[in-house]
């Protein structure tokens, strides 16, 4: 006979919680699911009452979850706040276009108003378009870089300031290892945050369930008869993550705590990161830094490789250094001011020549992105002037060509 | 005379036929050995000579714990060697006293045989160090107050009882933890406890530890797994430890194969090194301990991408201890206790591992 509820002791127990192997009954199990985003909600002062808030949901577990502990919460609680979906449309067929379905019945479960940002108006690419040109290899750059400017534009066509996202602790866990394991100090100081906002991004993002279990999530939706979609996305996953993701889910097996343990590790060694080193590094790492974190433990090698190959050529490079000693000069001002300088570069924010987002180059990563991409593609319309020549040499050789057959 | 005709000439010295490949670089055995060495050389220079913070004349003493394991073995040979030729020369500075420390492998794992032959073979080849061998239930002693931090760590999971020796209450502490895990992190924590307390009684200034690199990746990655992020700086980084004395890990920059290669340079080493098993293929998962299965990780990743791997080391390398708060030491392992840990006096690492935690 299954022993009763840890909770209430009346009920049934029905589900063992990963986190920590309590038994519980089903409406006790979802009730403490709750009250812990709860918790972490006021603890951090995440919301301010009247605000408007943005859920970027994918029509997968993690913010369907997200999206209806939120409503659920926002009445119990009243915290005055006003909801609505925000969806990206990447444009990969046979996993995005069915997973907006549900995106849509969830609007109208939840009564809650829905915006569709999709990379082909934005960008003039969708990402089936990005992988027939650039291969399966790398394209999450591509989508991750999108998706950032996607979400924030998205907000600012709805007037929206800060935007959710559905990173669970797994996630948050996932990217710590990452990041050790890529030497990405940057991002180590930044990704554990509950809320990210930065210089980069006039829209303020958080996490609230950074402390949910996957599993968790799954069982919440699992008992809530939630409608979400489950499958992952199609294109190759990143290698760093995907070996951090084996890793976590192999120490999950060992010690069910060491995931929030490793969020607790992250955020105690963001607080070590020297000063200087916070600042720098690529934009825009905010939760996710490099994919999506839909994969599930494929690895590629790829980018480990070539990780691998740049830090044995430097290694190479260290030992035929040679040490050029300047002569001695007597150590004026100005000198020493140079010296007790540290070296790192921090950044400054601009706006992006082209379009205007918020960036650190003259030219966003988006638009850098775009211009690699653009210059293979084809013209539609033939119009050779003068102006344009440039751009279109490739054209104009296979006319020459043509001429010449 | 004709010079005798090379195949594959070693690229430092040029005299000899190359036997080994040291990153990219084909090298005869002594310029290999010079290579990997070199490395070490650099690491302990502010002891062999002298440097800031460390007195110019006068005694200094360093501690160095020694498992027989290949890479703290082959570390006390470097230094051994180094050593030598500095006394040989008339006027070189002063150098360093190496107090060598075994815990006795039998004492910490009953099914470990006793290393008599170990002990003899390393007194005889490193003749400028000084030895001792402690039993691991000697914590007692070398700790008086570890008894009572034991009892409010193990809470009513230990009960001491003062008539059995100090073998059987270790033993009856050690069986109050559950999990592999826990297991693993005590007897860390154990051990770095006794290697300290010995260090201060033989006014030691600093610890050399004989890490290999992929000890310390493992460490870096374990530690973190385990809720111990805020002490990572000083269980792998060069420095100073919370206990007032420097930690040193002189092997950080070598890979474990360049270890492995050294060692067979010098047959005699083999008398000393007790070889580490290979891991074993039926253990669960589950089963394993978190620092185990960092182990086994870093082992098979390293071995497509040790570098890697040894960067891990040097990310957290990175990290400046400074800029934590300044906050209570856990009772039990000496890291930083933060407030929302409670008022146990125990880090977070260590709540995580005590008996009643899963």
């Amino acid at each position: 006979m299954a022993p009763p509820c840890a909770h209430c002791h009346s009920a049934r127990a029905v589900i063992i919680r990963p986190k920590n192997r309590h038994r519980l009954c089903r409406e006790c199990f979802i009730r403490v699911f709750e009250t812990e985003v709860h918790e972490t909600i006021t603890a951090t002062q995440l919301f301010q009452r009247g605000e408007r808030i943005a859920i970027g949901a994918s029509g997968g577990k993690d913010s369907t979850v997200l999206a209806a502990v939120l409503k659920t919460l926002n009445e119990r609680y009243d915290y005055g706040l006003s909801l609505c979906l925000l969806s990206i449309d990447e444009g990969i067929r046979g996993y995005r276009d069915d997973s907006l379905e549900t995106v849509k019945r969830n609007a109208q479960q939840y009564a809650m108003p829905l915006e569709i940002v999709g990379y082909g108006e934005l960008y003039g690419w969708t990402m089936d378009q990005v992988v027939a040109q650039v291969g399966k290899k790398g394209n999450c750059t591509y989508c991750g870089v999108f998706r950032r400017q996607a979400l924030d534009r998205g907000a600012a066509r709805l007037g929206i300031s800060h935007v959710v996202t559905g990173h669970n602790a797994d996630d948050v866990a996932e990217t710590v290892m990452m990041n050790l394991l890529r030497g990405d100090l940057p991002r180590l100081s930044r990704g554990t945050s509950i809320v990210t906002d930065s210089a980069a991004s006039e829209v303020k993002r958080s996490k609230p369930l950074k402390y949910a279990y996957e599993k968790e999530i799954v069982l919440y939706a699992h008992h809530r008869r939630l409608d979400y979609f489950s499958t992952e996305c199609i294109y190759s996953p990143e290698a760093f993550r995907g070996s951090a993701r084996s890793l976590i889910k192999d120490l999950e097996k060992i010690r069910p705590s060491s995931i929030l343990d490793i969020v607790r590790s992250g955020e105690d060694l963001a607080g070590l990161v020297p000063a200087e080193v916070k600042g720098t590094g690529p934009v825009g790492g905010g939760g996710g830094g490099g994919g999506c974190g839909s994969q599930n433990g494929r690895t590629s090698g790829g980018e480990m490789a070539e990780m691998e190959r740049r830090l044995a050529g430097d290694e190479a490079a260290a030992g035929q250094e040679t040490e050029i000693r300047l002569p001695v000069r007597t150590p004026g001002r100005k000198n020493k001011q140079a010296k007790d300088q540290p070296k790192v570069k921090t950044q400054t924010m601009g706006k992006c020549e082209r379009c205007g987002y918020i960036s650190s180059q003259k030219v966003c990563k988006a638009c850098s992105l775009l211009e690699g991409l653009n210059k293979n593609r084809p013209r539609m319309a033939i119009d050779v002037d003068m102006e344009d020549e440039e751009s279109s040499t490739t054209l104009m050789r296979q006319m020459e060509r043509v001429e010449l057959g | 005379m004709p010079q005798k005709e090379l195949v594959d000439p070693c690229s430092d010295c040029r005299e000899f036929e190359s036997i080994l490949t040291q990153r990219n670089r084909r090298l005869c055995q002594d310029c290999y050995r010079r290579a990997v060495s070199l490395k070490v050389l650099r690491r302990t220079e502010n002891y062999r000579l002298r440097k800031h913070p460390f007195p110019r004349t006068g005694p200094l003493n360093l501690a160095f714990p020694l498992s027989y394991g290949l890479s703290s073995t082959v570390l006390l040979h470097m230094l051994h060697d180094q050593l030598d030729a500095q006394l040989a020369k008339p006027r070189g500075p002063p150098g360093y006293t190496l107090h060598v420390l075994i815990i006795e492998p039998s004492t910490i794992c009953p099914s470990s045989p006793s290393h008599e032959e170990g002990f003899e073979a390393a007194q005889k080849c490193f003749p400028h160090f000084s030895f001792t061998r402690v039993s691991f239930h000697d914590i007692f002693e070398f700790v008086p107050d570890i008894l009572e931090t034991m009892s409010q760590f193990a809470g009513s999971f230990f009960v001491d009882n003062p008539s059995l020796s100090n073998q059987e209450r270790l033993a009856a502490f050690r069986a109050s933890i559950s999990t592999a895990t826990s297991r693993a992190d005590v007897d860390y924590i154990l051990m770095n406890r006794l290697v300290v307390a010995f260090a201060k009684k033989m006014d030691c200034r600093a610890v050399l530890w004989g890490d290999s690199d992929s000890k310390l990746a493992a460490k870096t990655l374990a530690n973190v797994a385990k809720g111990r992020g805020s002490s990572v700086t000083w269980q792998v980084s060069d420095g100073m430890s919370p206990f007032g004395l420097e930690f040193s890990f002189p092997l950080r920059d070598l890979f474990t194969t360049e270890l492995q290669n050294y060692a067979t340079f010098f047959p005699e080493l083999s008398k000393i090194i007790i070889r580490d098993e290979p891991p074993s293929e039926n253990t669960l998962t589950k089963n394993l301990s978190i620092d185990e299965l960092m182990m086994r990780y870093v082992q098979t990743q390293g071995e497509k991408y040790p570098g890697v791997m040894l960067n891990v080391t040097r990310t957290a390398a990175k990290l400046d201890p400074s800029q934590a708060p300044t906050t209570a030491q856990c009772s039990f392992c000496g890291s930083a206790v933060s407030e929302s840990d409670g008022e146990s006096g125990f880090c977070y690492g260590c709540i995580r591992s005590r008996p009643e935690s899963r």
